[in-house]
């Protein structure tokens, strides 16, 4: 299976084993990812201007239509973003007037069939071949934390339940781990507001670090490249991703995944 | 004083104070962006070494202009060195040097010739990929070098040509001539070496062979054969040019010349000596570190090309598509930055730039793909900081300013209108609110306002309650309100409404109003 592989902007910089893991678990996976040269998804310019953003969105799904695959990406706000701007065109006939033509400018179709996937659909998706290449379960237990921008709304995001949802749990029992249950395991990371407003930023992160804490849990997991970013700034509890804890559940090496230095308070029980 | 030593010293005078400018502003800019000073040593490894000679990062993104590049590099620097300080260089080391014997005639015709065609496929790129890129000084900096160039061949070719310049030379070196012998070596001269004399020659075997016994003799030994000049003998000028035109290339040739090196410091023209060292500086590296110190990253700030290879690949120029602002694009962005920390930046470009700023996703790639080896990552995360301490954080910072009551009352005189022309008008059609019936459960389900211990101080309104304002029309109170400002986007509030009010969607198109209104405020829409 071929996937046009989204990064998005943040991997590159800020959390390079974000990138490193899910392309490593994609190759031991034999999942192909091409890698075109993709624009900004247009999440962060949403709050200042709704044509910037779809039009970013959409020239990166008209590239990867171009290339007849699905677009995967490992990020929760890049994925809510695409699908975003699928549900604005959809419902603004004037606003879809415009894309077009700036899409034609630079040559490019609108985009029509092409899928936008999170690498957590792409792993259910292949749940079996999943349980089936681990050879190292992982014995720890696991919170989910969910994300928002992939969850909500579910009318236009088409994730997951979005009062119940059950993929991440699914993925982490299939490595081997146990799921926590707890309470705030789908509400916001706080990152957004990074930069914009410290403290309430700093106030929802404790709430749910406590909250998960709470559960027992060994670690957090995340699947979205901006949770991670704020939990890894937490140091009194550790985050991690789950395409790392996935690498690892599938014996490739904490260096090839971007752990090299993770923490082991909940490596050392892997 | 002539115009020979007028010039030089002119231009000499101008390299050296715009060189010692240039130095010193790297330190300047450095400091004024702040951030830490920790000395890292200049890593002289071989990465800086090979990205320099082997111009490594160019080539990475084209061999067009790599080519171009690295031909022009290896015609034009043999052309400085040997040619244009040839008194100084050539001459001292060559004890057997003459301008026109070979094999410097011929190296001067062969460099000149590598050069135009690196200057060609120069120009070629630029023209195809980069016109609307590109200012006066892009052009300025490939027609300087080309005129430079081909001001030479002419020059050089009427020489060949001159009857003036045979004379003088025959005056000098042959003041004993005979009328015959003279006539012999003219014939010989005009035949072989192709000087157009203004009386037509005969050609008799005799006087050739004559001729030929009396250049070996005289000329020689100064002069190999003119053909070895391929370029310039070949160049199909009319005899007329030879008697005025000569002089006339002569000093447009050497003007250039001296053009060149005054303008060696300014704008681009600066890029051979501030690139090389940056390149060197960055050791190879295509990553970033941040905190670098003041000296390297003013340095960083003053080693762009322009080769546009940043803006070309920008991960956020789809926006720049969309908005326009030319900041949003890293090569016009750093050449703003310049001029901020310079003081030199209006208030309305300030603006500009600080969009930019904001806009701008830290994504690494024009890092990587910069042909001069600049750290633009650490010069964005560094300025963005710069500007937000001198009070310029984007439109969330410009928004918190000021009360929610304020921007009621500052928007009151105001027609707001709906978001742009490409709002969805949410917040302004009756029918998203139909179904409210301020159930509060927005509020209740809003994980901003459960850490707040008291959201009207916080937050100054609930989701809700700008529901409600919103549904009596009053999208003045709103705007300014921290709830639309601190909202963290996690849609639980329209997931939750079960009446199906797109309330953060609404508090988006909010946002997007408020960006419209500070584009306004600003001085630009």
């Amino acid at each position: 299976m071929t996937f046009a592989y989204f990064p998005g902007c943040k991997i590159a910089h800020h959390l390079p084993g974000h990138g490193q893991s899910v392309e490593a678990v994609c190759a031991r996976l034999d999942l192909t990812l091409v890698k075109p040269e993709f624009s900004c998804c247009g999440y962060p310019i949403r709050h200042e201007s709704r044509d910037a953003s779809v039009y970013s969105a959409l020239r990166n799904l008209a590239l990867a239509e171009s290339l007849g695959c699905d677009l995967m990406t490992p990020c929760k706000c890049c994925y809510g973003s695409f699908q975003q701007a699928r549900h604005q065109i959809s419902v603004d006939e004037n606003l879809k007037f415009r894309m077009k033509n700036q899409l034609d400018e630079e040559g490019l179709p609108m985009p029509e069939n092409v899928r936008v996937r999170h690498f957590l659909q792409v792993m259910d998706a292949n749940l079996d071949a999943v349980a089936r290449a681990v050879s190292r379960p992982l014995r720890i237990k696991v919170a989910c934390h969910y994300g928002c921008h992939a969850l909500r709304p579910e009318n236009i995001t088409h994730f997951d339940d979005p009062l119940a949802p059950t993929i991440f749990e699914r993925l982490v029992a299939a490595i081997g781990a146990t799921p926590m249950n707890w309470e705030l395991r789908l509400e916001c990371c706080g990152y957004p507001l990074r930069g914009r407003d410290e403290r309430i930023s700093d106030l929802l992160m404790a709430k749910k670090v406590s909250s998960a804490r709470a559960s027992g849990a060994d670690v957090m997991a995340t699947a979205c490249t901006y949770c991670q970013l704020q939990f890894g700034r937490e140091g009194s509890f550790s985050a991690v991703l789950f395409p790392q804890l996935l690498g690892l559940a599938l014996g490739l090496a904490p260096g090839d995944l971007g752990l090299a230095d993770a923490d082991p308070s909940w490596f050392e029980n892997t | 004083m002539d115009f020979f030593s007028i010039g030089l010293a002119l231009a000499c005078v101008s390299a050296a104070c715009g060189i010692v400018w240039r130095v010193w502003k790297w330190h300047a800019r450095g400091k004024a962006l702040a951030g830490s000073s920790a000395l890292r040593p200049f890593s002289l490894a071989m990465g800086g070494l090979t990205d320099l000679f082997l111009l490594r990062r160019t080539w990475r993104l084209g061999a067009l202009r790599w080519s171009g590049h690295m031909l022009l590099v290896l015609g034009f620097l043999p052309l400085v060195f040997l040619h244009a300080m040839d008194g100084v260089i050539t001459r001292p080391l060559f004890a057997e040097y003459e301008p026109t014997l070979d094999p410097w005639q011929f190296l001067r015709n062969f460099f000149g010739l590598v050069s135009l065609s690196g200057l060609s496929f120069l120009l070629l790129n630029r023209v195809k990929k980069l016109r609307a890129l590109s200012l006066l000084q892009d052009w300025a900096l490939l027609a300087t070098l080309g005129a430079l160039i081909v001001s030479g061949f002419f020059l050089e070719s009427l020489k060949i040509m001159s009857e003036g310049d045979f004379t003088r030379m025959a005056d000098d070196y042959f003041p004993e001539a005979e009328g015959e012998e003279l006539l012999a070596l003219k014939t010989y001269w005009a035949a072989e070496n192709g000087v157009r004399f203004s009386v037509i020659l005969p050609t008799t075997p005799e006087l050739m062979e004559r001729g030929t016994e009396l250049h070996e003799d005289r000329c020689a030994g100064c002069h190999s054969p003119t053909s070895s000049a391929f370029v310039s003998r070949s160049l199909p000028l009319p005899s007329a040019m030879a008697g005025q035109g000569r002089g006339v290339f002569w000093h447009l040739h050497v003007g250039l010349a001296f053009l060149g090196l005054a303008l060696l410091p300014w704008g681009k023209f600066f890029h051979p000596v501030a690139t090389s060292l940056n390149l060197l500086a960055r050791g190879g590296s295509q990553s970033s570190r941040s905190g670098a110190s003041p000296l390297p990253r003013g340095l960083g700030l003053d080693a762009c090309t322009r080769c546009g290879q940043c803006s070309l690949h920008c991960s956020v120029a789809p926006i720049h598509r969309v908005i326009g602002n030319a900041d949003i694009l890293p090569m016009d962005k750093l050449s703003d930055l310049r001029r901020y920390l310079d003081g030199r930046l209006s208030p309305v470009r300030a603006s500009l730039l600080t969009e930019g700023s904001h806009i701008c996703t830290e994504c690494l790639r024009c890092t990587e793909v910069c042909s001069a080896g600049i750290d633009l990552q650490e010069l964005w995360m560094a300025s963005k900081q710069a500007l937000a301490k001198a009070g310029r954080a984007g439109v969330d910072g410009e928004i918190r300013k000021s009360t929610a009551s304020e921007w009621a009352r500052e928007l009151s005189s105001q027609h707001l209108g709906s978001v742009g022309i490409s709002g969805a008008g949410l917040a302004d059609r009756a029918e998203s609110f139909w179904g409210c019936v301020q159930c509060t459960t927005c509020t209740g389900v809003c994980p901003v306002v459960a850490v707040s211990e008291d959201p009207s101080r916080d937050l100054d309104l609930t989701p809700q309650q700008i529901m409600n304002l919103l549904r009596m029309g009053l999208k003045k109170q709103t705007l300014g309100a921290r709830m639309v400002w601190s909202c963290t986007t996690c849609y639980k509030c329209q997931e939750h409404c079960p009446q199906g009010v797109p309330v953060a969607d609404i508090l988006y198109e909010l946002r997007q109003l408020g960006a419209e209104v500070l584009r306004k405020k600003e001085g630009r829409e």
